[in-house]
């Protein structure tokens, strides 16, 4: 530290410093509004992070003393079963975060390793998720008997599958995507290693993280209270905001149902307003996909009214951009086949290949345990005559279960193509309509089945209630990327069009169509997804009061594998034959549909 | 002695159509104080041979020199400045400028001294602690060629530096990267240019190396004898950018590397 210079007083203007040791402490031009814009978004998401169970807390308390009133008196109950559902979802995100973060870096940098990581990662994600739960519910409580942990690690890890492949694939497409120029600047001056991955790879995937994480949360409680809502079909019901709205509404206690809901609301639009739209408007600095001689950019305004507007499109935009975004994997898949051979990249040995390659390993390790479990789960236990039934009579149960999915899809393609073309040649109705769609889009659709299916199934027969649920986990993957396929349909086409006479109906079925012919195929493989991993709670809850359902199907049989006892065998054999047509249907319809759809309809 | 040796190098790729060969024998030294510019035909591989230079890409055949060592793997007394720029939009001015001191593992004070003299350098005082998205595209490419300079190299090399803005603005930038090098308390010692402006080249540049089409190699090494500044205008300078300009256009193998084949062909001999 040098003696006598002043701090704070320097003309900026003047010669550089004779003396090279001295630190100008304080002696900084003002600090570019975007740069502290930045910082104190990111200060404030980390305060209110802070900050959600104070205000838990405080509403608790606060509804203690609005005795009386019956709604607010389940509050605090609801609350805490809220939150313990809270507690879950942040463990599986930071798991999938630096699950992400390790394997998605390890498949970008080392060429043999992608070739394998890739396709890998396309299978699983392709397997739909729920159906693993009962066998992570079965694994996990054989691990940690006799208390609660095993079911609640079994959510955890239910939650990170759903989490982290597309977490990965953002990673691995922002590495795969990082303009060379940047790489050969940081060839040029020699940084590697830790350095390059703090200064370079690290923040290259800040964006396509912070898109994916609103999508991985949104799914994820999609997913945690479908999941929660499953274990209140045996003992082990886990504490959250599933089991709770189960009880309520097999209770019919229509207070106590509406007050889970309404914390639920109050927690989900807390955390968009407080965590991730910040976070998104923190997260613009990283995008690089700008061109690189453009006019210099308009730096945020101090306008907070405007800024928190452009925060907002930002992050639902990023809601819909990262539905259609599910699409990854598949498209990576076809895009591997499709694109020509690329000159090999060099590899490099540094400290983050092991630190990833351990994470791997650990997480392989895991898996290999739980087949095994479950293998010797089914070749340990006898298979009792009804549950030999049941498994003979598997295929006729994916059958039906595959006919409702589909029957499900056809209604959601009849509502969501209108409305998708409606919404897309009406701006302004977009600018309204939009919003509100979004909003209900990020709200678990789940969180409603318990009333769904006590109080609507008189109303819809039992199958119409199975497919109306099917629904809620399919309509908003077609409907975003229905509506994103319009919206980037070139105008030319339409003016085109119109000089030629093509109105109406015949633009939409001759142009419109197939203008938008890859992202219906998308649209519908997510959607598909969706349905699959909601068959289990669609088709089967017996939660021991009021009505139950149970209808002939996969999800049905994989629930009866799980509630009876010796039923296990069934319950893996389900989730095979599940798995089997999933990746078969994947691998037969939808894929060479896909890639004949990039081949022929893209016009870029 | 020479900085950089270019000996006999070739280069190739394999392909799926089989192998194609970019350049093929091309030879030419950089010495001390020299600003060399290469010129030629688009697509013919100049920007290639800067990144052989620097070492960002290994030679299918022959070798590369500097200070009579081969260059194997990015050379550190070597720094590129890009076409398009290169910088990272989520550091300042001041730690892009900074990026290949961290590298170095200097310590902090002495690389924000380094920022600070360089930044000043090329005229971006005030705007360190901005991000390259508030720049204009000459403010850029000064970060970019501050950040080349802090790491003080011996040879700076430049990719089409300015063809990415307009022309104005490359006017001005033309003028600094001359007094940058003919400063002689500053880096470089020696530039090698890249650009496909043949009027750019004899301006800044004492020789400029004309490759051909592909498989390119070196048509002629024009010296550039203009006492600086140079005056667009003159006839000395119309002259030599003609004969860069037909050599480019014209591109028929040379017999030896430093004689330009005359645009009919000599007597006896019948060109392509």
């Amino acid at each position: 530290m040098a003696d006598g210079v002043p701090s704070g007083s320097v003309d900026r203007r003047s010669e550089p410093p004779a003396d090279p040791g001295t630190p100008r402490i304080g002696a900084r031009a003002p600090a570019s509004p975007a740069a502290s814009t930045a910082r104190r978004s990111a200060l404030r998401a980390a305060a209110i992070y802070a900050a959600i169970p104070l205000v838990a807390g405080g509403m608790t308390l606060a509804t203690v003393g609005l005795s009386g009133s019956g709604i607010a008196s389940y509050f605090p109950l609801a609350g805490v079963d809220v939150f313990y559902s809270f507690l879950r979802m942040l463990a599986a995100y930071a798991a999938s975060l630096g699950f992400a973060l390790a394997y998605g870096y390890y498949a970008a940098t080392h060429r043999t390793g992608e070739r394998v990581m890739i396709p890998v990662l396309d299978i699983l994600q392709s397997v739909p998720i729920l159906g693993f739960f009962p066998i992570a519910i079965v694994f996990f409580v054989d691990l940690t008997p006799g208390s609660w942990i095993g079911a609640n690690l079994a959510s955890v890890f239910l939650i990170f599958t759903s989490m982290a492949w597309n977490m990965v694939f953002g990673v691995y497409e922002s590495l795969k995507t990082l303009p060379s120029d940047m790489k050969e600047a940081a060839e040029t001056f020699h940084v590697r290693g830790i350095l390059l991955f703090r200064r370079v790879l690290y923040p290259a995937t800040i964006n396509r993280l912070v898109y994916n994480s609103v999508l991985s949360w949104t799914g994820g409680w999609f997913f945690l209270v479908e999941a929660e809502i499953f274990t209140t079909n045996g003992s082990n019901a886990l504490a959250g905001i599933g089991s709770y709205l189960s009880f309520a509404a097999s209770a019919q206690n229509g207070d106590k149902f509406l007050a889970g809901i309404l914390v639920l609301v109050i927690v989900i639009a807390l955390l968009d307003f407080a965590v991730w739209r910040p976070l998104g408007h923190y997260a613009e600095r990283f995008r690089f996909d700008q061109s690189p001689s453009g006019e210099a950019e308009s730096v945020a305004a101090p306008d907070p009214r405007s800024r928190f507007r452009r925060a907002t499109s930002y992050v639902t935009q990023g809601v819909r951009a990262g539905v259609t975004r599910i699409t990854t994997p598949l498209v990576q898949f076809a895009a591997i086949t499709i694109r020509p051979a690329r000159k090999p990249s060099p590899t490099r040995r540094t400290i983050l290949y092991y630190l990833a390659l351990g994470v791997i390993l650990v997480a392989v390790w895991l898996m290999v345990i739980a087949i095994a479990v479950a293998v010797f789960h089914v070749y340990t236990q006898p298979i009792v005559g009804s549950v030999r039934r049941q498994i003979l009579q598997l295929p006729l149960a994916m059958g039906a279960s595959t006919l409702r999915v589909v029957a499900a899809y056809a209604v959601c393609l009849g509502i969501s193509l209108p409305l998708a073309y409606w919404i897309a040649r009406r701006p302004r109705a977009g600018r309204v309509g939009l919003p509100i769609v979004e909003v209900i889009a990020s709200f678990p659709a789940t969180a409603l089945f318990p009333v769904i299916i006590f109080e609507l199934i008189p109303v819809l027969t039992p199958e119409g209630a199975a497919i109306l649920m099917l629904m809620t986990g399919m309509i908003w993957y077609l409907f975003f990327n229905l509506l994103s396929g319009m919206r980037a349909l070139p105008p030319d086409l339409e003016e085109a069009s119109r000089s030629f006479g093509l109105k109406g109906r015949r633009f939409f079925w001759r142009v419109v169509l197939p203008g938008i012919f890859p992202a219906l195929i998308t649209g519908s493989i997510t959607a598909f997804g969706g349905g699959w991993n909601t068959l289990i709670v669609a088709e089967y809850l017996n939660s021991g009061t009021g009505h139950s359902l149970s209808l002939l199907g996969i999800g049905q049989a994989i629930d009866i594998g799980y509630v009876e006892p010796n039923g296990i065998p069934l319950m893996v054999a389900a989730l095979f034959t599940l798995i089997a047509t999933v990746i078969a249907i994947n691998e037969l319809i939808w894929k060479p549909l896909y890639r004949r759809a990039v081949e022929l309809y893209r016009y870029d | 002695m020479a900085l950089i040796r270019v000996d006999h190098v070739e280069k190739g790729f394999a392909t799926r159509h089989g192998s194609i060969t970019i350049m093929q024998d091309i030879s030419f030294d950089v010495r001390d104080s020299d600003f060399v510019a290469i010129v030629g035909p688009s697509g013919c591989g100049k920007s290639t041979l800067l990144r052989l230079i620097q070492g960002l890409d290994r030679p299918s055949a022959g070798e590369i020199y500097f200070k009579d060592q081969p260059v194997r793997g990015t050379c550190g007394q070597m720094a590129m400045v890009f076409q398009s720029f290169a910088l990272f939009p989520w550091l300042t001015v001041s730690q892009n400028v900074a990026f290949g001191l961290e590298a170095l593992g200097w310590e902090p004070e002495r690389i924000h001294a380094q920022v600070e003299r360089f930044v000043s350098v090329t005229g971006l005082d005030g705007f360190q602690e901005a991000y390259p998205r508030e720049l204009s595209g000459g403010m850029r490419q000064r970060v970019g060629l501050a950040r080349a300079l802090a790491v003080e190299p011996a040879v700076l090399l430049m990719d089409e530096p300015l063809s990415a803005l307009d022309p104005l603005t490359a006017e001005s930038l033309r003028e600094e990267i001359l007094q940058l090098w003919q400063d002689p308390n500053l880096p470089p010692d020696a530039v090698v240019l890249v650009s496909h402006n043949i009027e750019e080249a004899i301006q800044l540049a004492d020789r400029v190396l004309v490759l051909s089409r592909r498989p390119a190699h070196l048509l002629a090494d024009v010296a550039v004898d203009l006492p600086r500044p140079r005056d667009r205008k003159s006839q000395a300078f119309y002259d030599l950018t003609d004969k860069v300009y037909s050599l480019i256009t014209e591109g028929a193998p040379a017999p030896s590397a430093t004689t330009p084949v005359p645009p009919n062909g000599t007597p006896g001999t019948t060109t392509g």
